[in-house]
């Protein structure tokens, strides 16, 4: 019982539960939605980043491509009436293409994968903002519906929210039960020791593909809620430059070294970017020179810097596999 | 004949390319740092460009402008990308990212976000004729100031000591710290060289493309793909892969116009799935 209440995820879900009764922030329900979403996205990312040390930068790509995904096939296939189809849909096709260019670099390392990665995400936004008959080219597809689940109206804004709180419950204890398995152990040695993880007999290349394939389906799966949150999906989203949001977000609560990190990243970036865009136009100011500044002085984030006094290494040090003598703490 | 000038056209736009794509792909290959900022020092030879040529002139403005964007690129050097070398290739691209993205939003705020145009300079704004191809002048002057570019810096890697000591670099780090020869200086020299070439490269196609914020993305990934073409630090392998992607952005309008855009990222997944170093790429400290 003492275990199950140090969890901090259980805090985690209470906090977000009384969310939209919260005073003042509480009437921003899709904010609680998007940051919801959010989290999924970025816990499933981390998985990647924190856990295997995978330099992505096509996860923006696997969430735009989940909320065409869910947008196409509710506005073509399920004939604008379906609510749990089209998340599915998202969650395949993001899995999908991750699983598709995770097997195609499988064997790349450092900068060759995140350059590749990149590369992919590029060739993704040409397709989503030129392929007017089926993704809507530039202006993209809008009137996606959220219609009734178990008849429940989602087309109201809290009964949406709980149902992300839902969705988001089940990704995070899923992906903790992933990151704490033996496979995510695994993925834990491929990261700090690809060579000798190989001799002893790990198949390193199937790991990075199993994990950037389920990675892709987390991303699917947010841009799939994100569409049915703005009830639209457009090329903006596809954009190499928004791939570099859900990492930022990552690096910036310290997914490197802490499995909470994300959630607390994404918390703060979300926010912050949705106060500051709405006081000054040139926000994108600001927003870059943040990347800059955390990224020189606080590169393992917010969680790194609590986690300093308990004299833990960073995770993501030098290209060369340094030999890490200090165990990383998990949740 | 619509064909041979869209050829030309590619060729010219491939020597661009090619001249922006080295700086990256230099700056890669001795510090392995994906240097997303490469993309604003080409923005910026264009604007300060536009702020200078109407007081010093043409010609002058044209060596001026390019010296600024190389100290920009000594600045960022020293007070960005240095501090993520050696860490994760992520590290290097987020944090060069985001001051491209500040700094574009800086030359929105001063310059405003139109398009501005720069007429070519009166030396070279007609047309050559050959036979019945009329075929502008200012790209021929493109083309050749690009090619000297090149030929330079190919000629400095190859033939002095110190491009010996870039090209052993990008092979082994550290040993070309042990041996003696200051890497940190070595780094800076490359970057400043890069945004050298990438700011000139800004002013010469800004006549071509109009000056805006946003070019300097629109011809980062293009160079991206060049590089990765080509090979990581090959000077050759960087021309032919900057003259593929342009013959093939130039070319492809006429096959599908719509989907020209990926072409040369279809292009590159061909080259890199067959020979995964690029073209002429040679192994490296990225590896």
């Amino acid at each position: 019982m003492n275990k199950i209440l140090k969890d901090p995820l259980l805090w985690i879900f209470l906090i977000f539960s009384a969310y939209p009764f919260m005073p003042y922030i509480g009437s921003f329900i899709s904010l609680g939605s998007e940051l919801l979403l959010w989290f999924v996205f970025a816990l499933g990312f981390n998985l990647c980043l924190g856990q295997t040390g995978l330099p992505s930068f096509g996860h923006g790509a696997f969430f735009g491509m989940g909320s065409y995904a869910a947008a196409i096939s509710f506005l073509r296939l399920f004939n604008h009436d379906a609510f749990v189809m089209p998340i599915l849909a998202g969650i395949v096709l993001g899995a999908a293409a991750a699983a598709l260019l995770g097997w195609l670099i499988r064997e790349k390392k450092g900068v060759y994968f995140a350059m590749l990665t990149v590369a992919f995400t590029q060739v993704c936004f040409g397709i989503a903002f030129r392929w007017d008959e089926v993704t809507g080219g530039e202006a993209g597809l809008s009137g996606v519906l959220r219609g009734a689940f178990f008849g429940l109206p989602m087309n109201n804004p809290i009964v949406f929210y709980y149902f992300c709180f839902l969705v988001f419950i089940v990704c995070a204890v899923i992906i903790r039960k992933i990151s704490r398995s033996c496979f995510g152990l695994s993925l834990q040695s491929v990261r700090q020791n690809p060579l000798r993880s190989q001799y002893l007999g790990y198949n390193i290349g199937l790991y990075k593909f199993s994990v950037y394939t389920i990675s892709g389906g987390f991303a699917g799966l947010a841009g799939a809620l994100y569409c049915l949150l703005t009830q639209s999906a457009y090329a903006d989203v596809l954009d190499w430059s928004k791939s570099g949001d859900v990492v930022m977000a990552t690096l910036l609560g310290g997914g490197t070294v802490s499995f909470y990190g994300p959630i607390l990243g994404s918390l703060i970036f979300v926010i912050c970017k949705n106060l500051i865009s709405s006081m000054w136009v040139h926000w994108a100011l600001l927003y870059g020179l943040s990347f800059v500044i955390i990224l020189s002085f606080f590169p393992t984030g917010l969680m790194g810097i609590v986690k300093k006094k308990r004299n833990l290494e960073p995770r993501l040090r030098g290209n060369a596999p340094a030999q890490e003598q200090t165990r990383r703490e998990e949740p | 004949m619509l064909e041979l000038s869209l050829f030309l056209n590619g060729i010219v736009l491939g020597l661009i390319y090619a001249a922006v794509a080295l700086g990256f792909s230099l700056v890669l290959g001795v510090s392995g740092v994906i240097n997303f900022s490469h993309g604003i020092t080409f923005t910026f030879g264009a604007y300060f460009f536009l702020t200078m040529f109407k007081t010093v002139g043409y010609i002058p403005a044209m060596i001026l402008s390019p010296l600024c964007v190389a100290l920009v690129g000594f600045i960022v050097e020293r007070l960005i990308i240095r501090r993520v070398y050696g860490q994760d290739p992520l590290f290097g691209l987020l944090i060069t990212l985001g001051f491209t993205i500040a700094m574009e939003e800086l030359i929105r705020m001063i310059y405003g976000p139109a398009t501005q145009n720069i007429n070519a300079p009166s030396f070279a704004n007609g047309v050559v004729i050959f036979g019945d191809l009329l075929y502008s002048q200012y790209r021929l002057f493109i083309a050749a100031v690009a090619t000297l570019m090149i030929a330079f810096a190919w000629i400095f890697t190859e033939k002095t000591r110190f491009g010996a000591v870039v090209k052993a670099g990008m092979f082994d780090n550290e040993m070309v710290s042990a041996l003696g020869h200051n890497l940190y200086r070595l780094r800076v020299v490359i970057m400043v060289v890069g945004s050298f070439m990438a700011g000139l490269s800004g002013i010469l196609s800004a006549p071509i493309w109009g000056v805006k914020p946003g070019m300097g993305a629109a011809i980062l990934m293009p160079s991206f793909v060049v590089v990765l073409i080509g090979g990581l630090g090959s000077i050759p392998g960087t021309l032919i892969g900057g003259l593929l992607v342009g013959v093939t952005l130039s070319m492809g309008t006429l096959v599908a116009p719509r989907f020209v855009d990926i072409m040369p990222y279809l292009l590159m997944g061909v080259v890199v799935y067959f020979r995964p170093r690029g073209l002429m790429g040679q192994h490296n400290i990225v590896e």
